[in-house]
């Protein structure tokens, strides 16, 4: 059938996949070991972003795509799509968690001390082209501090209420394992909070970035102070079904409170966390967050906007689809186009009379 | 890249029953069969985790606690509804949540065991090419007071189950009581 | 309970990829859909091996209707065998088992983007629309909060008044697809970027519909014998693409809505847009034994 010949689909999309994994090469677990070890701060965007917390998935995902970010993270969402939810994990406490970075720009100290933990911000941002011509780079030793750290850390926030800076925290009235959760059931606003916090979670970095800081730069109505930032780990508590609870394994965690002005005699607080060590997106993130209350209706940091436009698979996909083929719908638009320019050509050929029985613009 | 197993019996099972609900409440007054008979299986296709239910026996609320689902004494609560009988449900009737004018889909799905006999009703509506008669056996009151919840878009959502056979009746549909 | 009861053996996916609470949760606003006619309901839309955009919604519902005896056809812009058309019955049937086919007539599922075929669908059928944008207002009220609540209050008179200012400018209606239509006379829908020509397919039909966006969360439907009308004024009459006297220069078929190909000296021909609908032209006219369906259209006119 000359019909069928002429387009061959089904050929050409097994083709240019295999195009794609071809330059990519074959895949297997060393190399997927390698990813996950050496670009952990890439693997931890991937698994925030994916509201999957597996580092080896994740590496998996990246190895597989190339690096596409957009695309690992789609790979790895529609394969948490076929799992089962087993249990709900009991919340993480902010002085539960296992802190290894802890920082505040709100004061010069603070209760438990400035941890600096691991961190590129005072260094000297230099290509290390040694390593290209023959002499590698080994990591000099870190000498240890004479005590070590505290392993947790109090809430900053705990002790400004103390103190009366921010308002009492109010006690939840939803049971834990009752918090409505993103990833079954729709966005729908005004966003309860959980819903707020959890999309900014999985929201993606470039784009929670570009927003929070147009709200920083003053598209927004509260400049943002890092009241708290920390980076650490967090136990995943679930319950046994004999009612004991225990950790079933630990997760990297970011969090951070920002701050600006008063509100009712008390600062303001916005929050943000997500799975893996992201600074950038959850400072942004609560900024936005921080900004959401006296938000005019379609500005850059009204919920509705700022959540539907970081949603990183949504924008991704819907950016791509335009390459998808619309000529059914362009031909509608021709259609109405010209049989509209064929009656302007008639009207402005008629006698002046009937015109005037058209409608007047 | 995609290893996918074949369906297990609950899959088929489900994807059975569904099929017969959605075309009962596409087509309401038409009877669709359904694999089993009785109301469990309504609730292993269509209740979990994420679904808060009353059902008016022990037995049920059994099969819909397996599910995972909230079991609740609270009609006005639960977004699911099983009830063994029409007779003597008023009370649990007039609680049905009918949803919201921004959010219809707030409002319940009744499912209710019901002989498909007796009651003469006429249907009119979507899913009805000309007004159908159809007998079932649901008592003149339960009409009349749905007919009083139930301000189009906001209602609730009927299945009468006689044994392995379900008819369906949205809050679209037009029933008058012959 | 033991802990036996919370697990599972594991498995890499889920018959037809999605797991049962994700099925379990598509049900339900499946059937809420079909009870309020042409309304837009929220559901929480799983993410699937495709990108948003791409027919992630209708192909959500598809995943839950689908059992190893359905038979599905897939079609983009009219055409069983377009890349993505081609893409996603392939995932279908591998993730399901179910047959796949190209002919109108064997499918007990239809997936499409943006047609309705030409051949009239029967009550045994489901048509799946994938919709990229769900809300008919969005052009009037871009916040959705707004427009859910206009959708509640019944109000339609903004997309009203850009019809009118439509004919008063341009002295026609200048929507192309996606025209905006009142579903049994309550709820405005989009029918999804079909051409007007395939908006008559819709009203009173004998097949149910499924219409869903897989990247704005929300499903509606058309149950069978429901009224669906486009918003025309009385004295402007609703107008399909002038596609009636047109002939596809591959089938010879004409009275049926074409794809224009441009032409190297200026001119244009014209294929069926509907292509299994021209190889089974084809096919009858080179006597292979074929069976062409009745069709909505019957010399360009609308007559079923």
């Amino acid at each position: 059938m000359a019909y069928v010949a002429t387009r061959g689909g089904e050929k050409a999309i097994e083709q240019a996949e295999r195009l794609f994994r071809q330059d990519l090469g074959p895949i297997d677990a060393a190399r997927v070991d390698t990813i996950r070890k050496t670009m952990p701060y890439l693997v931890d965007r991937v698994m925030g972003e994916a509201s999957l917390y597996d580092e080896e998935l994740a590496a998996l995902a990246l190895a597989q795509t190339g690096g596409e970010l957009s695309e690992a993270v789609l790979v790895l969402r529609a394969w948490r799509t076929t799992q089962p939810r087993l249990a709900i994990a009991r919340p993480v406490q902010q002085d539960e968690v296992l802190t290894q970075r802890r920082i505040s720009a709100a004061f010069k100290d603070i209760p438990g001390g400035q941890i600096l933990g691991p961190t590129l911000d005072y260094s000297h941002r230099v290509l290390a082209t040694d390593v290209l011509e023959g002499k590698p780079f080994t990591p000099p030793p870190v000498d240890s501090a004479q005590a070590p750290a505290p392993v947790r850390q109090p809430s900053l926030a705990e002790w400004q209420r103390q103190q009366g800076l921010v308002a009492p925290a109010t006690e939840p009235d939803t049971a834990p394992e009752d918090i409505p959760d993103l990833t079954r059931e729709p966005l729908l606003f005004p966003a309860s909070r959980a819903h707020r916090l959890q999309s900014l979670a999985r929201a993606e970095t470039g784009g929670v970035l570009a927003l929070g800081y147009a709200a920083m730069r003053g598209y927004g109505n509260a400049h943002p102070t890092v009241n708290e930032l920390r980076l650490g780990e967090a136990n995943v508590v679930v319950r046994h079904p004999r009612g004991t609870e225990f950790s079933a394994g630990r997760v990297r965690v970011s969090q951070a409170e920002v701050t600006s002005k008063e509100k009712g005699g008390y600062l303001e607080l916005g929050f943000a966390a997500t799975f893996g060590w992201n600074e950038v997106k959850v400072i942004a993130a609560a900024t936005l967050d921080l900004n959401s209350a006296e938000a005019p209706v379609g500005s850059a940091v009204h919920e509705e906007f700022y959540l539907y436009h970081t949603e990183s698979v949504e924008a991704s996909g819907f950016c791509i689809h335009f390459k998808l083929p619309h000529y059914v719908t362009f031909q509608s638009v021709l259609d109405a186009m010209r049989d509209a320019k064929a009656k302007k050509t008639a009207a402005d050929a008629a006698p002046a009379e009937t015109r005037q029985m058209e409608p007047a613009e | 890249m995609l290893t996918v197993a074949p369906p297990d019996a609950i899959e088929l099972r489900c994807n059975s029953t569904f099929q017969a609900l959605m075309w009962a409440l596409s087509r309401p007054g038409d009877a669709r069969v359904m694999p089993e008979a009785g109301l469990a299986g309504i609730a292993e296709t269509l209740v979990d985790l994420e679904c808060t239910v009353f059902a008016d026996t022990p037995d049920l609320r059994e099969a819909v606690s397996a599910s995972g689902a909230l079991v609740t004494g609270d009609v006005s609560r639960a977004d699911h509804v099983f009830l063994s009988s029409l007779e003597n449900a008023a009370d649990q009737i007039v609680q049905l949540r009918c949803g919201s004018p921004l959010y219809p889909d707030d409002g319940a799905t009744l499912i209710v065991a019901a002989r498909h006999a007796g009651q003469r009703l006429r249907l009119s509506g979507p899913g009805i090419e000309e007004p159908t008669e159809i007998s079932l056996d649901a008592p003149p009151a339960f009409w009349a007071m749905r007919a009083m919840l139930c301000a189009y878009p906001e209602g609730f959502d009927c299945f009468f189950v006689d044994a392995g056979s379900v008819i369906g009746i949205p809050r679209s549909t037009k029933v008058e009581v012959l | 309970m033991s802990l036996a009861s919370l697990t599972k053996d594991w498995a890499a996916t889920s018959y037809g990829f999605l797991d049962a609470s994700a099925k379990r949760e598509l049900r339900r606003k499946m059937l809420k859909a079909i009870a309020v006619p042409g309304c837009q309901m929220p559901y929480a839309s799983r993410e699937v091996p495709m990108a948003r955009g791409w027919g992630t919604g209708g192909l959500q519902v598809t995943l839950t209707l689908v059992n190893p005896a359905s038979t599905v056809k897939v079609i983009d812009q009219g055409a069983d065998d377009g890349v993505n058309a081609a893409s996603i019955r392939r995932f279908i049937s591998r993730v399901s088992g179910a047959a796949e086919t190209w002919d109108t007539l064997s499918a007990s599922i239809v997936q499409s983007r943006h047609r309705v075929p030409e051949e009239v669908m029967r009550e045994d059928q489901i048509l799946v629309l994938q919709v990229p944008n769900p809300e008919p207002l969005r052009g009037v009220e871009p916040n959705m909060s707004i427009a859910r609540q206009m959708h509640a209050d019944a109000d339609y008179g903004k997309l009203w008044l850009t019809l009118y200012e439509q004919i008063v400018r341009k002295g026609r209606i200048m929507q192309g697809a996606a025209y905006p239509s009142m579903v049994n006379g309550r709820h405005v829908m989009t029918p999804s970027p079909i051409p007007r020509w395939d908006v008559p397919k819709l009203n009173m039909a004998k097949h149910l519909t499924f219409l869903s966006a897989g990247r704005e969360k929300r499903l509606f439907a058309v149950p069978p014998f429901t009224r669906v009308e486009p918003l025309v004024f009385s004295d402007r009459p609703y107008q399909v693409e002038e596609h009636a006297h047109l002939t596809c220069r591959r089938s010879g078929l004409s009275g049926y809505f074409m794809n224009e190909i441009p032409q190297d000296n200026g001119g244009s021909t014209f294929e069926v847009s509907d292509s299994n609908l021209g190889i089974k032209a084809i096919q009858k006219a080179e006597g292979a034994p074929t069976e062409i369906g009745e069709t909505w259209y019957r010399d360009g006119e609308y007559s079923a």
